[in-house]
C-alpha cells in the first residue's frame, strides 16, 4: 500500500514537473513552429529538367547551413523547384543559383529570381476546423460513458473524463515544447492519437472498476 | 479436412498480401499495368494548388459630373463632348489607400474561406500577409480547381439596376442566401431538368423586391421615340428622307417600351428581365441555362449556377484582388519518406508478431499469419472504398494495426489461460470473451470516429474513414478468419 501511494505520488509529481517546466519553456521560447507554418522566404528556379529532391538537398545543405529548408516540385512536369527557409539573403540566393547553374547546367540569374514572402498559416486557422468534430464526438462520448458507467456516479465519471482528457493534452503540449518537437503537420496526427488513447484507456480503466464492483454487488447479495 | 481448412485459409492470405503488396500485372501496349487501384491521396501527400493574391494596383478612369458623381456610359466620348456636358474625367485607384487596411485584408480572406468552403472545398490553406494584404490560398488539385481559382478573385458586387435609368435598385447588401435547386421543367414537354439560382433577400430586400417586380411587372411601359428603318416603304405622319432607295421614317408619334431590369455581377450584364408577377416572398429564383436532359450540360449549369451562388452568399470583396501566383506544387512529403515510414511499422509490427509467435506457439503463428492478411485486406480496402489517404489517415492505419494487435493478443491470452486451451469450447469461450472485452473497451473511439467520418474536412474525415473500415475489418476479418484458424487447431 504505502508503495501503491509511493508510486503515485512519484507518477503526479513527473506530471506536474512536466507540466510546469512545458508552461515555462512556452512562456520563455514559445513553441517551436515548423516552417511551413513560419513567415518564410521562397525562390523558385526553373531547372529544365526532372531532378532528385536528395540533390537539391545537398546544395541548400551548403548555402543555408543549418537553417530549415523545405524544397517542393513545381507543377506536373516537375522539372521546377520551390527553395522555402526562414530568410534567404541576397548573397545566399547568389550563391544558390550559381551553385544549381554549375550542377544542372542552366542559366538562371539573380535579377530574374525573385524572392518571395510567404505569410504564415496562423494556429487557429490550422485548428479551427478540428474544434467542431472533436467537440461533439467527445460530447457523445461523454454521455456515452456517464451511461454506459451510470453505476459509478454517472457525474463523477464524466467529470474524471473531461479532466484525463484535458491533462493528456496538456502532458503533450508540455513535451512538445520541452522536447522543441517542431508544431507542424505531425502535430494534429499526435493529439488524434493521445486522444483516442485517452478514450480507450478510460474505458478500460471503468471497464474493470465496473466488473469489480458488479462482483462486490454479487457477493453481497449472497452473504 | 482441418489440416486442409487451415492451408486454404493461408493460400488465400498468401494470396491477398502478393495482390495488395505487389500488385496484378496486366500486359497493355507492350507495357505491363498495375490492376490495382492507386490510393488516392489527400493534399498534404499530392501537392496543391497554390494561389498567390495581391491587392490590385492599377487605376481606371472614370467620368464624373458637375456634383462629383460617377456617370455609367457605354458610349467613349471626347474630351469635346465631356466638357460640353460638364463631364471630368478622373484616373482613379482601383483600390483606394483607404481600403488598404487589415481590417479590409481579413475580411477579404475570411470572404475568400467562405467562398471555399460554399463550393464543397474540404481542406485548404490560407495565409495573410497583414502589411500588404497578400493572400495566399492552398487548395487540392482536382477538375473543380480552375473553377474554384476563378471564382477566388471576384469581387462579387452585384446590383439590379434599371436597364433604362440605370438606377441602383438592389445591392449585395439585400441578400440575405443565395444557393442552387433544381427540378423538373412543367413548361414543355421536355422532360428536362431545369438549375435555378435562388436569391433570397433580407427584410429590407424583400420589401425592394417587391416594389421593384411590381414596378417593372411584364405590361408596364416606358415612352420611347424610336427610329425605325424600313426599305422603300411611306406612311403617313412621317418625314420622309430618301437614301438610296432605303426610305429612313423618323416617327414622331410616342412609341412605348417594356420597363426592364439589369442584373449585374462585378459590372458584367447578367441578364435583363421583367417580372411576370410581384414577387412577394422576398425570393428571386433565375434559371439557369434551359432544360436539359443531357448530364455534362446539367453539371455545367449547376457549376455556374455554384459559383454565382457562392459569391453572392460570401459578399463582395472590400478590395479587388488580382491572381499573380497559380501553380501546382508538389507536397515536401516524399515517396521516400511514406516508404521509410511504411518500412518503420513493418518492421515493428514484425517484431510484434515474432513476439506473438514466441508466447503462444502455433497460436501464435497462425495468428501471425491472420494478422499479415488482416493488413493486405485493409490496405486494399482502403483503396477501393476510395478513401482518401492524409498523414491522419495513414496515422489512423497505424492505430488499426495496433487495436487489432491489442486484440489478437488478449484472444491468445484468453485461450492460453483457460483451463485446457486445446478443448474447442474453451477457444470459443476464449474468443468469445475477448470480443466482448475488447469491444466494450473500444466503444468510446468507435463513437469518435463515426462521428469524424461525418466531418466537412478532409483530413478529418480520411482518418474517421480509415479507422472505420479498420474497426470492421477488426470484427469481421477475426471472426471469419483468425478464429476459424484457432477452432480449426484446436478441434485437431
Amino acid at each position: 500500500m504505502k508503495q501503491f501511494i509511493k508510486s503515485k505520488q512519484l507518477k503526479i509529481t513527473l506530471i506536474v514537473l512536466v507540466i510546469i517546466a512545458g508552461i515555462v519553456m512556452i512562456a520563455v521560447k514559445g513553441f517551436n513552429f515548423d516552417l511551413k507554418y513560419q513567415d518564410t522566404q521562397k525562390v523558385e528556379l526553373y531547372l529544365q529538367t526532372q531532378f532528385n529532391i536528395s540533390d537539391i538537398k545537398q546544395i541548400t545543405n551548403e548555402v543555408f547551413g543549418n537553417q530549415k529548408v523545405m524544397i517542393q516540385k513545381v507543377e506536373v512536369f516537375e522539372d521546377s523547384v520551390s527553395i522555402t527557409t526562414n530568410t534567404i539573403s541576397d548573397e545566399q540566393k547568389n550563391n544558390l543559383i550559381t551553385k544549381i547553374n554549375e550542377k544542372y547546367g542552366t542559366k538562371i540569374t539573380a535579377e530574374d529570381t525573385k524572392i518571395e514572402n510567404v505569410a504564415h498559416t496562423r494556429g487557429r486557422d490550422i485548428v479551427k476546423p478540428y474544434i467542431l468534430p472533436f467537440a461533439i464526438a467527445t460530447l457523445i462520448t461523454l454521455v456515452y460513458l456517464g451511461i454506459r458507467y451510470h453505476k459509478l456516479k454517472a457525474s463523477k465519471v464524466v467529470l474524471k473524463s473531461i479532466g484525463l482528457m484535458l491533462l493528456t493534452q496538456i502532458i503533450l503540449f508540455s513535451v512538445i515544447a520541452i522536447t522543441r518537437i517542431p508544431i507542424g503537420r505531425l502535430t494534429i496526427p499526435m493529439v488524434i492519437l493521445v486522444y483516442l488513447l485517452t478514450l480507450f484507456g478510460i474505458a478500460n480503466k471503468y471497464e474493470k472498476n465496473l466488473q469489480e464492483r458488479n462482483i462486490e454487488e454479487k457477493k453481497n447479495k449472497k452473504n | 479436412m482441418r489440416r486442409i481448412k487451415i492451408l486454404t485459409i493461408i493460400l488465400l492470405i498468401i494470396l491477398v498480401t502478393m495482390v495488395s503488396f505487389f500488385g496484378v500485372y496486366v500486359h497493355v501496349q507492350n507495357r505491363m499495368e498495375n490492376k490495382v487501384k492507386e490510393y488516392a491521396l489527400d493534399m498534404d501527400l499530392k501537392g496543391a494548388r497554390h494561389v498567390k493574391l495581391v491587392a490590385n494596383t492599377e487605376s481606371k478612369e472614370v467620368i464624373k459630373d458637375a456634383n462629383g458623381n460617377e456617370v455609367e456610359t457605354e458610349e467613349e466620348m471626347t474630351d469635346e463632348q465631356l466638357a460640353e456636358k460638364g463631364y471630368t474625367k478622373e484616373s482613379v485607384l482601383n483600390n483606394s489607400q483607404d481600403s488598404l487596411t487589415l481590417e479590409n485584408y481579413e475580411k477579404s480572406k475570411h470572404i475568400i474561406e467562405e467562398r471555399l468552403k460554399s463550393q464543397g472545398v474540404e481542406e485548404y490553406e490560407i495565409s495573410l500577409n497583414d502589411k500588404n494584404g497578400e493572400i495566399l490560398v492552398q487548395i487540392p488539385e482536382n477538375g473543380a480547381t480552375d473553377n474554384l481559382v476563378s471564382n477566388m478573385n471576384t469581387v462579387g458586387k452585384f446590383e439590379i439596376i434599371d436597364a433604362e435609368t440605370k438606377e441602383v435598385l438592389m445591392t449585395n447588401q439585400d441578400i440575405k442566401l443565395a444557393k442552387v435547386m433544381y427540378g423538373a421543367d412543367t413548361s414543355s414537354s421536355s422532360n428536362g431538368t431545369v438549375v435555378y439560382l435562388n436569391i433570397e433577400f433580407n427584410k429590407e430586400g424583400k420589401e425592394k423586391l417587391k416594389n421593384i417586380s411590381n414596378t417593372y411587372k411584364e405590361g408596364e411601359v416606358i415612352p420611347v421615340n424610336t427610329t425605325n428603318t424600313t426599305d422603300n416603304t411611306t406612311s403617313e405622319n412621317t418625314t420622309n428622307t430618301s437614301t438610296d432607295g432605303n426610305t429612313t421614317n423618323e416617327t414622331s408619334t410616342p412609341e412605348t417600351k417594356q420597363k426592364e431590369v439589369t442584373m449585374k455581377i462585378d459590372g458584367e450584364e447578367m441578364m435583363t428581365t421583367s417580372f411576370d408577377e410581384v414577387i412577394e416572398n422576398g425570393i428571386l429564383q433565375l434559371s439557369m441555362g434551359s432544360a436539359t436532359t443531357d448530364s455534362d450540360a446539367l453539371q455545367e449549369y449547376i457549376n455556374s449556377a455554384s459559383t454565382i451562388a457562392s459569391v453572392l452568399d460570401s459578399g463582395n470583396l472590400p478590395i479587388q484582388y488580382d491572381i499573380e501566383k497559380n501553380e501546382y506544387i508538389l507536397s515536401d512529403v516524399t515517396n521516400t519518406q511514406i516508404e521509410y515510414i511504411a518500412l518503420a511499422v513493418g518492421i515493428i509490427l514484425l517484431i510484434g508478431l515474432l513476439v506473438l509467435m514466441i508466447r503462444y506457439k502455433l497460436n501464435g503463428v497462425l495468428s501471425a499469419i491472420g494478422f499479415i492478411g488482416i493488413v493486405s485486406i485493409y490496405l486494399l480496402v482502403i483503396r477501393y472504398t476510395n478513401v482518401s489517404v492524409s498523414i491522419q489517415g495513414i496515422v489512423g492505419i497505424v492505430v488499426t494495426i495496433i487495436l487489432n494487435y491489442i486484440f489478437v493478443n488478449k484472444m491468445l491470452w484468453k485461450i492460453k489461460h483457460s483451463e485446457d486451451y486445446k478443448k474447442l469450447e474453451n477457444v470459443k469461450q476464449g474468443i468469445k470473451e475477448s470480443y466482448k472485452e475488447f469491444f466494450l473497451r473500444i466503444i468510446p473511439i468507435c463513437i469518435s470516429i463515426i462521428v469524424l467520418c461525418f466531418a466537412n474536412w478532409s483530413t478529418i474525415s480520411s482518418f474517421g474513414m480509415v479507422m472505420f473500415w479498420g474497426i470492421v475489418l477488426i470484427a469481421l476479418y477475426n471472426y471469419l478468419i483468425t478464429s476459424t484458424m484457432l477452432k480449426a487447431k484446436a478441434e485437431k
